[in-house]
């Protein structure tokens, strides 16, 4: 063969192998608050599962759905709220139910030592001149830091003194460079070691805003998938749900079944 | 079509643009000016510095702001001992970002202009009795027209069109730092798509409007 | 004191400008020399618009420049008026606007005249114009006018007519000419054109490598030998003649000089006045009898002086002494040979034509 052709022979080898070793992987869309834990559930699995490649894919709820609408093979999905894997169940591209994996907390947090004895009302203090919260438009959490602060009876005072990051990370960030005196955020990035070592956080009374319920769902394509059930088995083990909740979340009982 | 927030993003939009291109013009002329004509090994390293915005990520040069300009960076410290307190989340501190990241599009016409200027015209200036401030506004500047309006409305469209940098450091605060830009960015978030595209379309007509004008009244801009 | 003194210094790799300036106050000063020769750097440097590190710069008792002492006067507070090679007129104003350029920058001063100028010059035409729809001619006179309206107290030109071509440069050396005579200020200019030079100066400095070869009253140093020879075709001297006579049947007027007379064809100015002439060396042969029959008018008695060899070995420069007036004649080698020449020898010079200068 000359060489031109010969090249070409392994292009294809290369690409007819490929897939082969796709069609094996999972792949599992996930919001991007839930990485560290997922970090650590996926490695779980894979010591239990050797022969089963897994592969997280970290992303905004939204975007994750959009690409999904868009055809993006992903075999489970992993959202910030309960809505978007509905809506996916609604559009056929998943398999009902959706189910919780995680439930989130609200924290008030500081990049100083003092948040511990922290209210909400407590913000209307106007020596907070700055508050973070993520943006309650497309944001879950900004969301319920607004119905929180609502419920608080202190949005009025606080609303001018707001500045919103476009995702939790962002009003994360705004607090740590200090910028913001004081943000809402996820317990769970509180309990990072990046923000635990550098700030305190007080709970926020989950009875003031709606359940920050995170929901997955089994993609149609992987409904047929033996790996797709070992993983969503792995996740009602009192293991998993260990892992989970040291990382800022809670696995309400009806997860555990 | 378009709801009370989006004109108030427009309205601050195009605030920001006005300002910012207005204190370019005034502070990248001695700037332009010194890097057309000075032999000074410092105009290398200049003149890399003033076009770093135009190849750094906009959210990296965000993100150094909001670590710079904040209570514990050395702007910031600068800004709170000076009795401005801090810049981030601020109109001011957009103002001020937007200052570094068009800086390049204002100074790189500019300096083209001025280099088109001949040193014999100056001498001639010179003999005549013009002193240096003096030929700078009866000879350079009129000669130069045509670089500084590129370099304006250079400015103003790339202002307009600032997201990243906004983004890091505005905190999206409505009437505040909540931009055209930033606004299209959360219509898409929330799926709004017809009011993304209609800003979105705003935008680019404006922008387009603005170009187009530019080419017209310039039809040798060899510059851009 | 009056008058321009001036002692220029500059070493750049390969070339060093060495020259001490002694000029007059009133009148044309050129500053002549081959390309390279350091005549721009001069005149730059009496401008201010190069500053040397070692220079002094004495214009008129006012000190312009003295390195000795960190004194530097910047071109904008020299009251000069400066034309460079290239007429470089402001092109984003038109001509009218130029020539007010510099008028209004030395505070408008009335005495001068914007009519009188504009006549001299020949450009009343072209007020409402913009430079760039002038020709090379019309640019360059405009500037010259420029430069006079800014009430300068010396004129500073750099080879103005140097960028034109023959037809231009016929075109302003008319009016070059009679700025000279009516010039109340110093001028110098710089010029590697003998011609241009013969026509317009008092006073030549001859510059070569950056040194000071001659300097003098331009009748004196033009009749120099050693300079004369590096002058080629262009060689030719300079004096002043009165007028005697006119001859109207024969179309002619009769000069008197130093030297004797000299016919040339008719002139307007009345007896009395005073011609400055000049006659190349091309135009005048020797013939060591007095010359019968022959159609050549004007034959001078002189002595010869001395003699040169011209490049090339065919032709000599030979200087002779009409009455005191110096007179040059290039003849052929031979022709020294054949006629015996040699330094004080009677002869007789004839002079085939003469150009009279304003």
């Amino acid at each position: 063969m000359t060489l031109p052709v010969r090249r070409f022979c392994a292009l294809l080898l290369i690409v007819a192998l490929v897939p082969a070793s796709a069609n094996d992987r999972l792949l599992l869309a996930t919001a991007a608050n839930f990485k560290p834990a997922m970090e650590e559930l996926a490695a779980a699995f894979r010591a239990q599962h050797p022969d089963v490649s897994i592969e997280p894919v970290y992303a905004s709820t939204g975007k994750l759905a959009a690409q999904i609408r868009k055809g993006a093979p992903f075999d489970l999905f992993f959202a910030a709220d309960m809505q978007t894997p509905q809506e996916l169940v609604q559009e056929g591209l998943a398999a009902a139910p959706v189910r919780v994996y995680a439930r989130g907390r609200l924290v008030i947090w500081r990049a100083a030592g003092d948040a511990a004895s922290l209210a909400l009302a407590d913000l209307a203090d106007p020596r907070f001149t700055r508050i973070a919260i993520a943006n309650p438009r497309h944001a879950p959490y900004g969301a319920r830091a607004v119905e929180a602060l609502t419920a608080a009876g202190v949005w009025t005072l606080v609303q001018p003194r707001l500045v919103y990051g476009e995702n939790i990370g962002q009003t994360a960030q705004f607090v740590h460079s200090g910028n913001a005196q004081v943000g809402i955020i996820a317990l769970s990035q509180a309990r990072e070691p990046e923000l635990a070592q550098r700030g305190s956080y007080a709970l926020i009374d989950d009875a003031l805003h709606a359940p920050l319920d995170q929901g997955y769902v089994v993609m149609r394509r992987a409904a047929d998938r033996p790996a797709a059930a070992r993983f969503t088995a792995l996740l009602a083990t009192v293991a998993a749900r260990r892992i989970i909740e040291r990382h800022g979340y809670t696995v309400p009982p009806a997860a555990l079944e | 079509m378009f709801s009370e927030a989006d004109w108030i993003a427009l309205r601050l939009t195009l605030q920001l643009a006005a300002i910012v291109t207005l204190l370019l013009l005034v502070l990248a002329t001695p700037l332009a000016w010194w890097l057309a004509r000075t032999r000074s090994w410092w105009s290398r390293p200049v003149a890399a510095l003033v076009a770093l915005p135009l190849v750094l990520p906009p959210t990296v040069l965000g993100f150094y702001l909001l670590v710079a300009l904040g209570p514990e960076g050395p702007l910031g410290r600068i800004t709170e001992a000076l009795g401005l307190g801090l810049l981030p989340f601020t109109f001011p501190g957009l103002v001020v970002a937007s200052l570094i990241y068009s800086l390049p599009f204002v100074v790189q016409p500019l300096r083209a202009a001025f280099e088109g200027i001949d040193e014999a015209t100056l001498e001639e200036a010179a003999a005549l009795g013009a002193g240096a401030l003096d030929r700078f506004f009866s000879v350079v500047l009129p000669l130069s027209r045509h670089g500084i309006a590129a370099g304006g409305v250079l400015g103003f469209v790339h202002t307009i069109g600032e997201f990243g940098v906004v983004l890091m450091i505005g905190g999206s605060i409505p009437g505040e730092t909540r931009v055209v830009s930033v606004q299209i960015y959360d219509h898409v978030e929330a799926f709004d798509y017809a009011q993304a595209h209609g800003l979105s379309a705003l935008l680019l007509a404006l922008s387009f409007g603005a170009l187009l004008l530019l080419y017209t009244l310039n039809p040798r801009l060899r510059s851009v | 004191m009056d008058g321009i003194r001036a002692r220029l210094i500059q070493v750049r790799p390969g070339f060093t400008l060495d020259v001490a300036l002694t000029l007059p106050g009133r009148g044309v000063s050129a500053l002549f020399g081959p390309s390279g020769s350091g005549k721009t750097s001069c005149l730059r440097a009496l401008a201010g618009l190069d500053r040397l590190p070692t220079a002094s710069v004495w214009v008129n008792g006012a000190c312009w420049q003295d390195s000795d002492a960190d004194v530097f006067v910047p071109v904008e507070r020299r009251r000069i008026g400066y034309v460079s090679q290239q007429a470089v007129l402001f092109p984003h104003l038109g001509v009218r606007a130029n020539l007010d350029y510099g008028w209004r920058r030395r505070g408008r001063p009335q005495s001068v005249r914007l009519d009188d100028i504009v006549a001299l010059l020949g450009i009343g035409h072209l007020l409402e114009r913009r430079p760039d729809t002038l020709s090379g001619g019309e640019r360059q006179r405009v500037a010259i006018a420029r430069a006079l309206l800014a009430d300068p107290q010396l004129l500073l030109m750099d080879e103005p007519l140097s960028a034109l071509d023959a037809a231009r440069k016929e075109e302003v050396l008319p009016y070059l000419e009679g700025l000279h005579a009516t010039l109340a200020i110093p001028a110098i200019y710089v010029s590697h054109a003998f011609d241009e030079v013969a026509r317009l100066a008092d006073h030549l400095v001859v510059l070569e490598h950056g040194r000071v070869r001659a300097a003098g009253p331009l009748p004196e140093v033009a009749a120099r030998l050693d300079i004369a020879g590096g002058f080629g075709d262009a060689a030719a001297v300079v004096f002043d003649a009165r007028v005697e006579a006119h001859d109207a049947a024969d179309h002619l007027t009769r000069l008197r000089f130093a030297g004797g007379t000299l016919d040339v064809p008719l002139r307007r100015e009345p007896v009395g006045a005073t011609l400055r002439c000049r006659v190349h060396a091309r135009d005048v042969s020797l013939t060591t009898q007095p010359p019968q029959a022959t159609s050549i008018l004007n034959v001078i008695a002189a002595v010869v002086v001395e003699r040169l060899d011209l490049p090339g070995g065919a032709q000599c420069l030979v200087r002779v002494d009409a009455g005191g007036t110096p007179l040059l004649a290039r003849i052929t080698a031979r022709s020294w040979r054949q006629l015996g020449l040699e330094p004080g020898r009677a002869v007789w010079a004839q002079v085939k034509a003469a150009a009279l200068l304003g």
